[in-house]
Parts: C-alpha cells; sequence; structure tokens
C-alpha cells in the first residue's frame, strides 16, 4: 500500500511547550497519524484469532481485495473534488453506466473489451468534465450538479438496458481475467495500487496537485497567489469521471453481467473511506493513503463480523455509522487543532 | 445652524441621549475612559476620531453588542440598559447586510413586520408600506418589487435607513454609511438625512470625511485615545481644528521616528495612466523601484481596487497600466502579473492570505510561478525543507518549524510566513495592503526593515494603507487616494501624520465644492 511512506510535512508536531509530557505528546501525535494503522492491525489480529481458519484464508483475503478494488477506485474518486471542497455525488451512479456499456458493448455489439473499456474511459472523461463545466462555468453548487448529473446516467444505463440484466456469458476469458490474480495479488488491487501511487505523487509531490489543498483550504487567497481555481476543480472532477469508467471496467469483469441497478450502492462507503481517511497519515485533509486504509478497515472488520454470524443488513448499519463517527472525529480533531493553536499562539 | 447657543457639556437638560462617564475594557486596555457624550433632539451630531479613538466600542455598547464596564446611559431622561431594552435607536452600518435575493419590500418587512391578512402575509400590503416610509423620508421611492441585488450603492445605502424607520426610531446612528459611496451619491444621502431631522429624528454620524461635515451637522464631537475630547459646533470650529483635536500630539511625536531611506530611487517600474475602476477615478501615477510609495486614503477611499487592479484581481473601466516601460495587453490576469514579477500581499490576512490547517513551509510555497517554476516540476520534500528553513531564517519566522500549521503562529509571525511567499525572490513590483495589521509592535518593526531591505535591493514596494503612522514612518513618498482619484502628493519633510490625515479627510478635489454647491 502507499501508505506508509508519508514523511514530508505530514507530521504535524505540535510546537512543544513544556519539557514534560513530551513522550506522551508524541505517542499522542503517532496516534493520531497512523490510529487507523494501528486499528486495521488489531482488527486483523482479533479476528483472525477469533476466525483462524478462514478469516485470513488466502481465499477471504483475495476475494475482499479484489470486491473492495471497485470501492477503492471510487473512493480516490470522491476524493479528489473533496480536496477543493466539493462533492461528487454521481459516481456511484457512474460506475453503474460504465460497468453496464463495458458489458454490453462486447456482448451487444461485438467489441472487443480494449475497445469497449477506451470507449467506456472517453464517456467517463466526458461526464468528468461536465460536472467540472457545471460547477465551475454554470457555478451550480457540486452537490446539486453531480445529484442530477448522477440521476441521468441511471436513467442512460436503465434505457441502455431497458432495465434488464445483460447476461456475460459470452464475454471473453481476457477481459473476465482482469478479475484474477497475478502470482497470487488480485489484479484489480494492483490497479488500484498503481491508481493509488500516481494520485499520491500528484497530491504531495507536484505543486499542481498541492494547489487542490490550497483550495480547499482558502479558496480566495489561492485564487490571489495566481492558482487557477476553476481549471483545477474542473480537473479533479475530469480525474474523477476516468476513475469511475475504470471501477466500471473492473467492476463488470468481476460480475460478469452488466446490471443497470448496481452503482448506487458505493456511493455511501466511498464517501466514509474518504472521509474516515481524512483523520490519519495527514490528519484533517482528505488524502491517499488514509482513504485506501480506512477502504481495508471497512472491508475486514465487516468481513469478521460476517464471519462471526451477522445478518446481511449489518453492512449497511456499519457503511452509515461509520461515516457519521468518521465525520465527528474529523470535526473534534479540527476543534482540537484549533484549541492547540489558540494555546499556542498565546 | 440649529443650536447656536454655547455648547454646554454633559448636563443638556434637554438631551435625548446622554451619556455619562461610560467606560470599557478590553483585556485591560482602556478603550473608552470616563466618556461623556449627548445628543440633543434633531439634531445630526458627528463623531470624529481616529481608528482605535472608541467610536466603534462606542456605538457598540449603544447597540447592546458589549456591556459597559462602568457610566450611565440615558434616554428622554431615564436610564437605560441597551443590553436588555429593545430601545428606539437605530443603527446603520458601513457595509449594510440585506437579503439580497428578496425584494425591497420584503427586506423592510423584515424589520417592519410583514401585514397580514387572515394570516397570510399581505403582498400588496408589504409594497404599500415600503412606499409609505419612502414617503415619510420625502426621498424618491423604489419599485418595492425590485430585487435588492439589483440596487445600487446609493440605493442600498438609502435603504438601509429606510429599513430602519418602520420602527420608529428617535435615535439613529450611522457608522460611515458613506465610505464606499461616489462623491454625488453621498449628497443624496445627506439630503436624506436632513428630512429625518426636520421631522425631529436624532442621529448620531460617524465620518472620516471632515468636509462632509459642514452643512449637514448641527454639532461634533471628537474622542481620542478613548477620551471625550471636545463637543462644540460646527460653526465654530474648522477642519485644521478637527484634526488637531483628533491626533492630539501624536502628531510632533511621530515626525521624529520618521527614517528617510538612504539609497536613491530607480527608474519607473509602474506607470498608471487615468485609471477608472469601479466608475471612480481617474488616477495617474509613476512608482519607482528601489522606492516605498504609499497610496493612503480613508476606509473605503478605493486605494485598495488600485492595487488590486494593478495585480489582476480587479478588472478596470479603463486607462492604461504599464509595468517596467510595457504595457499590459490582452487580459490581465494573476497568473501574468506574478510571471512579470508582480506581487501582492492580501490585508485580510485570515480570508484571503492564509491557508489554515496547512503548514508554514505549504503556505508559502503556494505557487511556484512566484519563483519562475513549473506547476508540474517534481517538488522534493528534502529541497522544499531547506528552502523553507532558510526563508524561516531570513524573514525571523518564530517558532522556526517548517512543519507547524500556519495556525499556531501569532499574527506576526503569519504575516511574515506571508511575506516570505511574495518576497522570497523575482519580485520586482510588491503591492502590500495594510502590511502589519494586527501585529504587535516588534513584528511591525520587523517586517518594516524587511520591506526597506527589499525596497535598497531595487524592488518597486506600494503600501496600501488606512494607517497614517505607517506610512508616515515607512514610506518615501505618499499619494493620497479619495473616492479613486489622486489628492496631494507628499514627500519627505512634508509626509507627515498630520498632512496624511488632513488631506484624506477633506477630499480636497475641485468637483468636490462644486458638487456640494449644486446640492
Amino acid at each position: 500500500m502507499p501508505n506508509t511512506n508519508h514523511g514530508v510535512v505530514g507530521n504535524n508536531s505540535r510546537p512543544s511547550r513544556s519539557e514534560g509530557g513530551h513522550a506522551t505528546r508524541a505517542l499522542v501525535n503517532f496516534a493520531a497519524n497512523y490510529g487507523l494503522a494501528i486499528i486495521f492491525i488489531l482488527v486483523l489480529v482479533v479476528f483472525g484469532v477469533m476466525r483462524p481458519n478462514t478469516y485470513l484464508s488466502q481465499a477471504n483475503v483475495g476475494n475482499l481485495l479484489t470486491s473492495q478494488s471497485v470501492t477503492a477506485l471510487l473512493a480516490l474518486a470522491v476524493m479528489l473534488p473533496l480536496t477543493t471542497g466539493r462533492f461528487d455525488l454521481s459516481v456511484g451512479y457512474h460506475v453503474g453506466l460504465a460497468q453496464v456499456l463495458t458489458v454490453g458493448l462486447q456482448v451487444n455489439n461485438g467489441l472487443g473489451w480494449p475497445l469497449a473499456a477506451l470507449i467506456v474511459l472517453a464517456i467517463g472523461l466526458a461526464v468528468g468534465g461536465l460536472n467540472g463545466f457545471l460547477v465551475t462555468r454554470l457555478k451550480i453548487d457540486s452537490f446539486i450538479a453531480t445529484m442530477g448529473v448522477g440521476s441521468v446516467l441511471y436513467g442512460i444505463s436503465n434505457w441502455y438496458t431497458d432495465g434488464m440484466q445483460i447476461a456475460g456469458f459470452s464475454l471473453p476469458g481476457d477481459y473476465t481475467g482482469l478479475a484474477g490474480t497475478i502470482v497470487g495479488v488480485p489484479i484489480p488491487a494492483l490497479l488500484v495500487l498503481v491508481v493509488g501511487a500516481a494520485l499520491w505523487v500528484l497530491l504531495e509531490r507536484i505543486p499542481a496537485g498541492r494547489a487542490l489543498y490550497f483550495i480547499g483550504s482558502n479558496a480566495r487567497a489561492a485564487e490571489l497567489s495566481g492558482v487557477n481555481v476553476p481549471r483545477s476543480v474542473a480537473g479533479t472532477f475530469l480525474i474523477a469521471g476516468a476513475l469511475c469508467a475504470l471501477a466500471g471496467v473492473v467492476l463488470g469483469a468481476i460480475l460478469r453481467s452488466g446490471t443497470p441497478s448496481v452503482g448506487p450502492e458505493y456511493l455511501l462507503p466511498a464517501f466514509a473511506a474518504s472521509l474516515l481517511g481524512a483523520t490519519s497519515i495527514r490528519p484533517g485533509r482528505v488524502n491517499v493513503g488514509g482513504t485506501l486504509l480506512a477502504i481495508l478497515i471497512l472491508a475486514f472488520s465487516f468481513s469478521g463480523v460476517q464471519q462471526m454470524g451477522a445478518a446481511f443488513y449489518v453492512e449497511y448499519l456499519f457503511n452509515g455509522g461509520i461515516l457519521v463517527i468518521a465525520v465527528a472525529l474529523s470535526v473534534y480533531a479540527a476543534a482540537r487543532r484549533r484549541k492547540a493553536a489558540a494555546a499556542s499562539s498565546k | 445652524m440649529r443650536h447656536n447657543q454655547e455648547s454646554q457639556r454633559m448636563s443638556d437638560v434637554e438631551a435625548i441621549l446622554s451619556v455619562r462617564a461610560l467606560t470599557k475594557s478590553f483585556y485591560g486596555v482602556r478603550a473608552l475612559d470616563a466618556v461623556d457624550f449627548s445628543l440633543r433632539p434633531g439634531e445630526i451630531h458627528a463623531l470624529i476620531g481616529e481608528n482605535g479613538a472608541g467610536k466603534s466600542t462606542f456605538i457598540k455598547i449603544l447597540a447592546g453588542v458589549y456591556a459597559r464596564d462602568s457610566g450611565e446611559i440615558f434616554l428622554e431622561g431615564r436610564a437605560v440598559e441597551p443590553r436588555i431594552e429593545n430601545l428606539p435607536i437605530a443603527f446603520v452600518h458601513q457595509d449594510p447586510a440585506f437579503a439580497e435575493d428578496l425584494s425591497v419590500g420584503e427586506n423592510i418587512a423584515f424589520g417592519a413586520g410583514y401585514p397580514r391578512r387572515m394570516g397570510m402575509i399581505d403582498w400588496k400590503a408589504v409594497n404599500r408600506q415600503a412606499l409609505e416610509i419612502y414617503a415619510t423620508m420625502d426621498v424618491e421611492p423604489l419599485d418595492p418589487a425590485r430585487m435588492v441585488s439589483t440596487l445600487r450603492a446609493p440605493e442600498k445605502a438609502i435603504l438601509s435607513i429606510v429599513r430602519t424607520l418602520a420602527h420608529t426610531p428617535k435615535v439613529l446612528v450611522l457608522d460611515e454609511p458613506t465610505a464606499a459611496l461616489p462623491e454625488a451619491d453621498s449628497m443624496r444621502l445627506f439630503l436624506a438625512m436632513k428630512k429625518l431631522r426636520e421631522r425631529g429624528t436624532s442621529m448620531i454620524y460617524v465620518s472620516h470625511r471632515l468636509n462632509d461635515l459642514f452643512g449637514l451637522c448641527d454639532r461634533v464631537t471628537a474622542f481620542r485615545d478613548g477620551r471625550h475630547i471636545i463637543t462644540e459646533d460646527m460653526t465654530a470650529t474648522t477642519g485644521a481644528r478637527m484634526v488637531e483635536h483628533m491626533l492630539g500630539r501624536a502628531v510632533d511625536r511621530i515626525g521624529e521616528a520618521k527614517q528617510h531611506s538612504k539609497h536613491d530611487r530607480g527608474p519607473v517600474a509602474l506607470s498608471v495612466a487615468d485609471l477608472v475602476i469601479d466608475g471612480r477615478g481617474p488616477l495617474s501615477f509613476d512608482a519607482h523601484a528601489g522606492e516605498i510609495l504609499g497610496l493612503v486614503g480613508l476606509r473605503g477611499g478605493g486605494q485598495e481596487a488600485v492595487g488590486r487592479a494593478i495585480f489582476g484581481a480587479t478588472p478596470i473601466d479603463s486607462g492604461t497600466i504599464d509595468l517596467f516601460g510595457k504595457q499590459l495587453a490582452g487580459e490581465h490576469s494573476i497568473a501574468r502579473s506574478i510571471k512579470a514579477g508582480v506581487r501582492l500581499l492580501a490585508g485580510d490576512r485570515l480570508a484571503e492570505s492564509t491557508f489554515a490547517g496547512m503548514s508554514v513551509t505549504e503556505n508559502m510555497f503556494v505557487n511556484p510561478a512566484i519563483r519562475g517554476q513549473s506547476n508540474w516540476r517534481w517538488a522534493a520534500p528534502s529541497r522544499e525543507r531547506q528552502a523553507a528553513k532558510e526563508l524561516l531564517e531570513r524573514f525571523d519566522v518564530r517558532p522556526r518549524k517548517e512543519d507547524a500549521l500556519i495556525d499556531w503562529l501569532s499574527g506576526g509571525n503569519q504575516q511574515k510566513a506571508c511575506l516570505a511567499r511574495w518576497l522570497g525572490e523575482r519580485g520586482k513590483l510588491v503591492i502590500l495592503e495594510e502590511p502589519t495589521a494586527g501585529v504587535d509592535i516588534g513584528a511591525k518593526l520587523a517586517i518594516h526593515e524587511i520591506l526597506r531591505s527589499a525596497a535598497a535591493r531595487g524592488v518597486a514596494m506600494i503600501v496600501v494603507s488606512t494607517d497614517m503612522e505607517e506610512v508616515t514612518t515607512l514610506c518615501d513618498r505618499a499619494i493620497v487616494i479619495n473616492r479613486g482619484r489622486a489628492g496631494a502628493e507628499l514627500t519627505g519633510a512634508d509626509l507627515t501624520m498630520e498632512k496624511l490625515v488632513s488631506q484624506s479627510s477633506q477630499g480636497g478635489t475641485v468637483s468636490h465644492a462644486a458638487v456640494k454647491t449644486v446640492v
């Protein structure tokens, strides 16, 4: 995972006032920055001990990584506009359309999968471009613009399929093989790793990417510093659109069918992971490492609960609860930081 | 004038509002020190004083925003408690806030209450009520159905008064209502105020524009350093006298602190000709390399818009801006200005300058274009950290922790970090808005030193400021801007606080007098 190496400016050590309590403060800081990692390890240990034969089996881990890769790609997709304080609520419907089209173009139109994927990617960029246009040029609130676009996409998916599943028996093995493994590692998980690494470089090492955080912190100051705010914001929606398309291609390969009703249920976990991720690694801002770590925690703890015999509906309770708790934690952490700031400036 | 008898202090029997020994401290600093004040029925009473003299504190106590430490307030002879009682005193602020997307009638109805018929809002009556209130003031009414967002500034200013009249206030307090208004539009406001006076409303009028007070106000009270200095009839005073009351002995003290630059000024870096912004102007001036030029004015004087226009952050109506001998062609933008070597330190630090929740390093390296680097280059953390360390050292930012969040720094150190962002290198023309607002005296001196040394390196500096003391001590030359136009230009021994204050308070343009006689 690309979240293990964040030595840059991330260690937000508080200005030390007294000599005593230095060690405690360091511990608190470590917990603040790497809290999610610690929780993840705890989750693995607890369920690993309770269900020693099944929980950490290669089958279960592989399954989880494969199925969660779609959520992970979508979480990264919502994360990008979130860096600037914008919401992309279209991702759930968008992944549904991308999945339906990838399968449909192959089954109905006989296209090869690379061509189908390319077309879906182009549509993804167009949808992202539309979102960006609505938000930056027409200045429609991102929440409303993307909600509307999402619903339109859902309509198009159902129009294209007439509301019915596209059976994927005839899908080529090359395509469904995308959901397989290379030397035991699920290919979708590798894909997430590559995308995550690229986004990490963009946000942490390239000034144009870091400008997104400046916009999120103070858009007016960013503008007065010469940052092209509309172009940057539109860029985040464009990449989000491409990631949705990619997630759709992967999802089609996993499902081996085109199902128009699939998609909307990904929205909430994607936001939950992205916001929960903002509590760790780079506390206070959404970030790649935190997001991916949050995906792992959500998936592995839910899988553990499931193996202990929880009912199917627990997943919804779980995701909803985590979303609220994640935001509450972020707000609390921000208040703590403000307090620390007030204390140290006196 | 209405009241020509000898001004008595305080024990005005006929006073509608009187204040006795009002005192208020903030964290041990006396903002008001045993202030006495009295307002007669049907008079317009000017309240003047420098920034920090205590005018706002005084008004906020009357409004019940602050609790007083001691003292008494009487309204029509009765001791009152503004924090508890709902008094017939109305307030008009400099930048009145409206529900912009609602109609004029509705904005008035907010205060007056919505007229109802059978429990439902009677929309016809809402509009009728608006017209009636405009009529009582004898000003030309606006269409009550118009959206407030479509109103011009003077129409809003008058609406801000009109909507308070729904409560039929006995006392109206106006806090610099003309600060953002063009000259001719202020006149409309003054006319409305005079009509109100005829109806018997008493007004307290806070303004920095001393010339406006003649012909409008009956008496004037000056505050200085939280103290009541004098109350006198407008007929018995002069502009120079009022400046003296406002500044007191401070004038001599400041004059001595002045340090002149030891280097000569270089070639012209910026040449502005016939600049008109937002209908205000025209303005022409030059700025030289190696010189610290002050653009001075009162709040709302238009000097800020000039700096922003040069930086490409505010569109201009007409005129030309030449940078380093080249006229800016095509669309002027911030990105292009930065590329050309123009820098702008925004005055409102929290709203427009610092990035909360981000580290000091990040706050200093916002835009690589400032250093002439690409937005897409690889930013190696080790190299950035090293560069940050050097900047913290050079600009004396404390603590010397490049990872500290900007929020943890004091105001002065935040400002130094922002200066480091802009002054690090490659800047040729630096515009600084209120560079030391809200910083302590130590940081202020340090920042002045930084600015002087940048000028000595040959950078052209423009300080946009309402802080006359700062301009006097820091600048080599100052241009007084009044309603977007250049008033006096002061340099050398002429650049004194007294002259700056009197020039910016008086507006001093020919058209000013002309408009006044017309109205």
